[in-house]
């Protein structure tokens, strides 16, 4: 009886990683998982065991596997089906017992909700739906702009067509570049934070 | 009812019921005017994040160099500097977002999306005041 391994894996094609410019193919296997852009280049790959976390939810592309990984931070990989869910969350639980958690977020266009902080992210909720979501890595600088006011500053490349990926990876961005993808990209966001001014001048002051 | 004396109410107001609804323009990763749904639509982080014109305040753009600098003002408590500060909020204890600024290339589509933005809160603020007029 002759044995042989197969090595079993699940392939998607018209992803986009990270907001890459073009799109590749993501292949998942139980050691992890790759995406090859389309055009040819390096891939991407991301061990198992660096998956902390994975969510689904409604993108730009389509939709959208969110991972935080222990090394890299947040991977976006966009353009999937609605219907791919049921494939993916499987076989996120089956090859490396991680729940795809299905995160709706908030439609509603409101501009008030709650800013929080998560592990790697910073969460902007609509009553209790995120309304999106600001990976800690694009973030350069925060400051407080004014009475109750706090701007954060996004990292950008200079030069807009620099990914920070040297070319490779069909235009996939690196962590601190990922504004950098969109056709409009964000500079600048101010928030009003009822409360800030106080609490900030305390604790520059040192103990109170 | 009370004439004249009657504080000015926050009215609800919602974008989108499901993420189906959004214009398939949003996979472009760049600023839409959704007239039909009073909308501007943002890219965040390669996410459309919807926001209800009655959030904003003003819109305007700045060309610096090969890019052009695009800020949008959103209506935040604190704000009524010298007059009065009369808009109500459903909650004024909440955290507001009160600006956004995006960088782009496409000067001349974003002079056309200021427009836009401009042209959609006037005719929604016209709309709104010609309601009241008629309700009176």
């Amino acid at each position: 009886m002759i044995r042989c391994t197969i090595i079993v894996t699940e392939a998607f094609e018209g992803i986009y990683l990270n907001l890459s410019k073009q799109p590749g193919t993501t292949r998942f296997a139980e050691s992890g998982w790759g995406w090859k852009p389309s055009g040819g280049g390096d891939t991407f790959t991301l061990d198992h065991t660096q998956i902390v976390q994975a969510q689904w939810s409604r993108a730009a592309r389509g939709y959208e596997v969110k991972v935080l990984s222990r090394a890299d931070g947040v991977i976006q990989l966009d353009g999937f089906q609605q219907e791919d869910f049921d494939r993916i969350s499987r076989l996120f639980k089956v090859w490396y017992s991680i729940n795809l958690d299905n995160k709706e977020h908030a439609l509603r266009g409101w501009n008030w909700g709650k800013a929080e902080f998560g592990k790697a992210e910073l969460a902007f909720n609509v009553q209790s739906r995120p309304a999106f979501e600001i990976p800690y890595s694009e973030i350069s600088n925060t400051n407080l702009a004014g009475k109750n006011e706090v701007a954060v500053d996004f990292s950008l490349p200079a030069d807009g067509n620099d990914t920070g990926t040297n070319g490779h990876l069909g235009g996939a961005r690196a962590r601190g570049k990922k504004a950098g993808g969109a056709r409009d990209q964000l500079v600048e966001m101010r928030f009003y934070i009822p409360g800030t001014a106080t609490k900030k001048e305390k604790k520059e002051d040192g103990e109170d | 009812a009370l004439n004249g004396t009657e504080e000015k109410k926050f009215k609800r107001f919602e974008s989108y019921k499901r993420d189906n609804q959004f214009p398939h323009q949003v996979k472009d990763l760049a600023i839409y005017v959704d007239r039909k749904a009073h909308t501007v639509i943002l890219p965040i982080m390669g996410r459309p994040v919807p926001f209800h014109i009655n959030t904003i305040k003003n819109a305007s753009h700045t060309p610096e160099g090969e890019f052009t600098s695009l800020r949008i003002n959103f209506l935040s408590p604190g704000q009524g500097v010298g007059r009065k500060d009369d808009q109500p909020f459903e909650d004024p204890t909440a955290h507001f977002i009160r600006s956004l600024t995006f960088r782009s290339r496409d000067i001349d589509r974003i002079e056309e999306i200021t427009k836009q933005i401009t042209d959609l809160k006037k005719d929604v603020v016209r709309r709104e005041q010609e309601k009241k007029q008629m309700e009176d």
